[in-house]
């Protein structure tokens, strides 16, 4: 097995891209991450593009060739990989395993997603397709309202108010309030969450991802080469991947989430490290109560604490454990097949010290963690700075 | 959805038709190809109970194409008779007057959805039971 750095990113910022197409955000954050580390096109021997909702929004399928011929690249290696919120993370797990195996030497791997185009029906309707058709579309649920069973089971088991986790969405918008890519750079408030309108009983706008446009790029190489060319990187010391029943209802116990729990205890062995050796973590809240629980099965605080980590002020910039120093889901944006690689972007940040306003004092390593279907799918990627 | 699509699924929309697994016994619904639990291939169908009682529900404000017209409805972790849970709608009762622990039967309802030909599609829904 071969260390693998990455070795650049490029990203544009999440928002509503009127004048860019999926090809044009993909290119843009790809050549930007490209020719900071020093390489062109031609050096890319593999690319994984990671989207969600493509096929249903822009009726637009077989994205990786798409891509790759726009770029000129027509006999370069490009898959298109597709796993809801987790495809990003899941990018990254593919290069990186491409690159430790010797496989290919210059892997690109870009999140792309473009949503701000469609109604606001299509969106929801497109976020519930990750779920299985056969038996969910008939029932008029929505991703909204399985959260919303999530949400109450959480606060009546750990007896927390909506008032207490809603403070999640404050942190990501405390963080992105200093954060030039992030679609929504300001900071909210708890009366501001609490009056604004409910979606399915308790979830509120204010505690849910919104529709956004974006892409993020990262170059993956061996460590090896990543020194040869003398730009900064940070190295890859674990990536798991983990699977669940999509069925929340199935699983028993709601709150269980199984494969995350497993996708990070395997990430940590794999690291060498414990939850207390993590720097911070950029976790995937697509609801308030999900970065919450986040947290917990991620080992940062017991079951039933996440709440306290915020109330407590653990999870700030210069807290114990900082989350989301970008903003997350919430604040940053979510384009959701890119989320996973904005994440990535964001710890090649942290750990080059190129993260500006948000730095994180001293970041050796960071945690990301992408999610499709409330942790059916959870990918835990695990960065450590070099020298 | 095609109409064979809703047609493949007719018995578990209309009679809560899953499966279980010969091997171990474990119960599925919607109905499975293969026992996560012991690998087995062999499963057999299963009726399931239909009556329940609620166990956790949220009230749906807004809703994916098709079921705006319905907002606000409610839905709900059903645990029937036999311990199986199923997500459904609850219907027939004011969304204020809707409680945990409710006692729920199923009924058979109309989706917003009709397919082409103006095919009408029902689907299972649970109410309060009245006693």
């Amino acid at each position: 097995m071969r260390e693998v750095a990455v070795v650049a990113v490029g990203y544009t910022r999440v928002s509503e891209h009127w004048d860019k197409s999926i090809k044009g955000l993909f290119i843009e954050a790809s050549l930007k991450a490209l020719s900071s580390a020093g390489l062109s096109l031609k050096d890319v021997d593999g690319i994984y593009v990671a989207n969600a909702f493509a096929g249903y929004l822009q009726r637009q399928t077989n994205l990786a060739s798409i891509i790759a011929e726009a770029l000129g690249l027509t006999d370069t290696f490009a898959v298109s990989i597709d796993a809801g919120g987790a495809s990003g993370g899941l990018a990254v797990h593919e290069a990186y395993r491409d690159v430790a195996h010797g496989i290919r030497d210059v892997v690109l791997v870009c999140g792309v997603e473009k949503m701000s185009e469609a109604t606001s029906s299509d969106v929801l309707t497109a976020q519930a397709s990750v779920e299985d058709q056969e038996y969910f579309r008939y029932t008029g649920a929505t991703l909204h309202s399985l959260a919303a069973l999530i949400y109450k089971t959480y606060m009546k088991r750990y007896g927390v108010k909506q008032e207490d986790v809603a403070l999640m969405s404050i942190l990501d918008h405390e963080h992105a309030s200093t954060c030039q890519h992030a679609q929504y750079p300001f900071k909210i408030t708890l009366d501001s969450i609490m009056k604004s309108p409910v979606l399915s009983d308790p979830v509120r706008v204010l505690e849910v991802v919104s529709p956004s446009d974006g892409a993020a790029a990262v170059v993956l190489c061996p460590h090896e080469k990543a020194k040869e060319l003398g730009a900064p990187h940070v190295k890859i010391a674990a990536s798991q991947l983990v699977r669940d029943s999509f069925n929340i209802v199935e699983r028993g116990d709601v709150l269980a989430m199984e494969a995350l729990v497993k996708a990070a205890s395997r990430a940590y062995k794999e690291a060498g490290v414990t939850p207390s050796d993590i720097d911070f973590a950029e976790v995937y809240d697509d609801y308030s109560v999900m970065g919450v629980i986040a947290m917990e099965k991620l080992g940062f605080c017991r079951e039933g604490e996440g709440v306290k980590v915020l109330k407590e002020g653990e999870a700030k910039l210069d807290g114990r454990i900082p989350i989301n120093t970008f903003g997350g889901l919430k604040a940053r944006g979510a384009p959701i097949g890119a989320v996973g690689v904005y994440q990535a972007v964001e710890a090649y940040l942290q750990l080059t010290g190129e993260a500006g306003a948000n730095q994180v004092k001293d970041a050796e390593v960071g945690l990301t963690h992408g999610s499709c279907c409330f942790n059916s799918i959870a990918v835990v990627n695990i960065f450590r700075r070099c020298c | 959805m095609a109409t064979s699509a809703y047609w493949r699924t007719r018995f578990q929309r209309y009679r809560l038709i899953g499966n279980r697994c010969k091997e171990c016994g474990k119960v599925f619904f919607p109905p499975r190809f293969v026992c996560p639990a012991c690998g087995s291939v062999k499963l057999e169908e299963y009726k399931l109970p239909e009556r329940g009682k609620l166990v956790e529900y949220t009230v749906v404000y807004t809703a994916p194409k098709g079921y705006e017209v319905m907002t606000p409805y409610v839905i709900g972790i059903v645990e029937l008779e036999d311990g199986v849970r199923v997500l459904a709608q609850i219907t027939d009762v004011d969304v204020e007057d809707v409680k945990e622990g409710m006692e729920v039967e199923a009924s058979i309802r109309r989706l917003p959805e009709q397919l082409e030909g103006g095919m009408i599609c029902y689907t299972y829904k649970f109410r309060p039971v009245i006693k």
